[in-house]
């Protein structure tokens, strides 16, 4: 065989126990990846310089390359936070929830995916998915069970909920952005910036393009008059701001992220 | 250029199918079998530069075009089996992380009826590949529960860090009602009666069938959870009449944990010295020297990791 010449990286403790943590929590905020990498470091190997972020996760990707999986870096579609999540190269679908839950809960999972993608908001209402219990595979579901089943998903980062309606959670997005590509390929919608998997976003009203949040607020950052860069009319939407994570420091709002680093992952 | 006939038995009717246009997973199979088992036929040639491939048996030069053909076709064929070999192990490797953070037991019938399939005479080779990742890569140690039943478990090699460990996991209250169920049996001499784990329970404050806030069903907790894990044997006691059930440590106990740990953990709840109890005391240290003398051996099996 051709001998391959990629320089494979080289694993210590420092990156087992990255990866370890990384993988019990499931998805993680950039600040508390740069967190957990000073922490494993300073448990396995104090001496050492921290080395950077980008370059670490590059390393240990190389020697996860051979397993097909990779840590994968995205950003939530809400307000633009980065976040790490350790993904599957080789799309099996649901393969990663099918370990945590029953046939008829991943159906339930499914039925509710394809009536976020098929909406125009990215939002389906609880109403709409708990309509659609009697249809499931496997073990008959109540209601009442449902409810409980869309909480579970929200706890373990599957799905987010805002005021009664449902959405995917950045995670959900890093995992199978490939897999819902592949199988709704109609359905799905793009972010004319990015060209990645929009699920949330703003839209044009004259010619129909769609942005995510970040991907509008990076991109009319200097403009006051935003304008469609598609058609060019008038972009009648809020531009949100830029995610900066400095600011974040400073106001103190990084104590209510600090409880769910702690909250436990099934 | 006749081909020798010795050498050319099989690999020329493997060539031939592969022409034809076989199914695919046939061939591969084949090709991935002879791949592993070492074949006395085995030569290489020097006029063989097709990105030096061994050859199984056809050693003499193949000019043909048809001789090509067949090379290229084997070559392309090996090449398929090792890319389906090593996704079948990184297939492995997911699916036994996935399973180990639900606290199960892992069985070979599961890994060859999820994953393996018809890759199963492969499993020796799968399942080494698939721990010498797990091993390099997450630091978990794939071990056997036991010979008979086929049944595998992740271990930690990471050191342990006590409060990062719970927090994480929030296990924490659960596996301390575990040390304490672990403690009494091992004071008792290493099995206790189901009777007097309950009542040392109730002292607690936990009932066997009562909510609780921190175990949830105490009696499904001990009676399925932590039996199924194993961490818990649960057994009929012979000749008692009505009939008693006893607990002892279970094989994930042994492995988790040991005899000192758990007589430190008795001797701090009592605020005493484990030598406060010189039997158990003496029993431990015995413990702690066929651990050690087997960690010794392993050590010594150097490991097979390439890098």
């Amino acid at each position: 065989m051709q001998g391959s010449t990629r320089r494979m990286g080289v694993m210590t403790d420092v990156h087992r126990r990255f990866l370890q943590l990384l993988m019990t929590h499931g998805v993680l905020e950039e600040r508390d990846v740069k967190r957990l990498q000073k922490h494993c470091y300073k448990v396995h190997d104090c001496n050492a310089t921290v080395e950077k972020l980008e370059d670490f996760i590059n390393n240990i990707n190389s020697v996860l390359e051979s397993l097909y999986i990779e840590i994968k870096k995205g950003v939530t579609e809400d307000d633009g936070r980065p976040i790490y999540a350790l993904v599957n190269l080789a799309t099996t679908s649901v393969s990663k929830m099918a370990s945590d839950f029953a046939e008829n809960e991943l159906d339930l999972f499914r039925k509710a995916l394809e009536l976020i993608i098929d909406s125009d908001t990215g939002f389906a209402s609880s109403t709409n998915i708990l309509n659609l219990v009697d249809q499931l595979k496997g073990k008959k579901m109540r209601k009442k069970e449902a409810e409980h089943v869309l909480q579970k998903f929200v706890q373990n980062k599957w799905l987010i909920e805002k005021e009664g309606e449902f959405t995917l959670h950045g995670r959900a997005i890093l995992e199978m952005e490939q897999y819902i590509r592949e199988t709704y390929p109609d359905a799905v919608k793009v972010c004319n910036i990015c060209r990645g998997l929009l699920i949330q976003g703003q839209s044009c009203e004259t010619c129909g393009i769609r942005m995510h949040l970040p991907c509008v607020a990076k991109y009319f950052q200097s403009s006051t008059e935003p304008h469609c860069p598609h058609c060019n009319d008038y972009w009648p939407h809020e531009v949100p701001e830029v995610f900066d994570p400095e600011k974040e420091r400073e106001t103190g709002m990084s104590r209510p992220n600090k409880r769910s680093l702690r909250s436990r992952q099934h | 250029m006749l081909q020798k006939p010795e050498s050319g038995a099989l690999p020329i009717p493997q060539a031939e199918r592969e022409m034809d246009g076989s199914h695919d997973g046939e061939t591969q199979a084949l090709t991935a079998s002879q791949e592993m088992a070492p074949s006395p036929l085995l030569q290489e040639s020097p006029e063989e530069d097709l990105g030096a491939v061994r050859e199984e048996g056809a050693t003499e030069p193949c000019l043909t075009p048809r001789g090509a053909r067949a090379l290229a076709a084997k070559t392309l064929a090996r090449r398929r089996a090792c890319r389906r070999l090593d996704r079948t192990v990184a297939e492995l490797v997911q699916f036994l992380l996935l399973k180990d953070r639900k606290k199960s037991p892992i069985t070979r019938s599961e890994m060859v009826k999820y994953v393996i399939g018809d890759l199963k005479d492969l499993f020796p080779e799968i399942i080494a590949r698939a721990a010498d990742h797990l091993r390099y890569v997450f630091g978990f140690e794939l071990k056997q529960l036991d010979r008979k039943h086929h049944t595998y478990i992740l271990i930690n090699k990471l050191k342990p860090i006590e409060d990062e460990e719970e927090a994480l996991r929030g296990d924490g209250p659960r596996l301390g009602l575990l040390m304490m169920i672990l403690g009494l049996i091992y004071m008792k001499g290493n099995s206790a009666r189901e009777a007097q784990v309950w009542a040392m329970l109730r002292r607690l404050g936990v009932r066997p069938s009562k909510y609780h806030f921190l175990f949830g069903y105490p009696k499904r907790l001990i009676m399925e959870d932590f039996v199924q894990l194993r961490y818990l044997n649960y057994r009929r006691v012979p000749h008692t009449n009505p009939p008693e059930c006893e607990f002892s440590w279970g094989p994930r106990s042994n492995l988790e944990t040991s005899k000192m740990k758990v007589l430190g953990f008795v001797a701090k709840l009592h605020k005493k010295e484990p030598q406060h109890w010189p039997v158990q005391y003496r029993e431990a240290l015995a413990d702690e020297a066929d651990r050690a003398r087997a960690g010794a051996s392993v050590r010594a099996r150097a490991s097979t990791y390439p890098w």
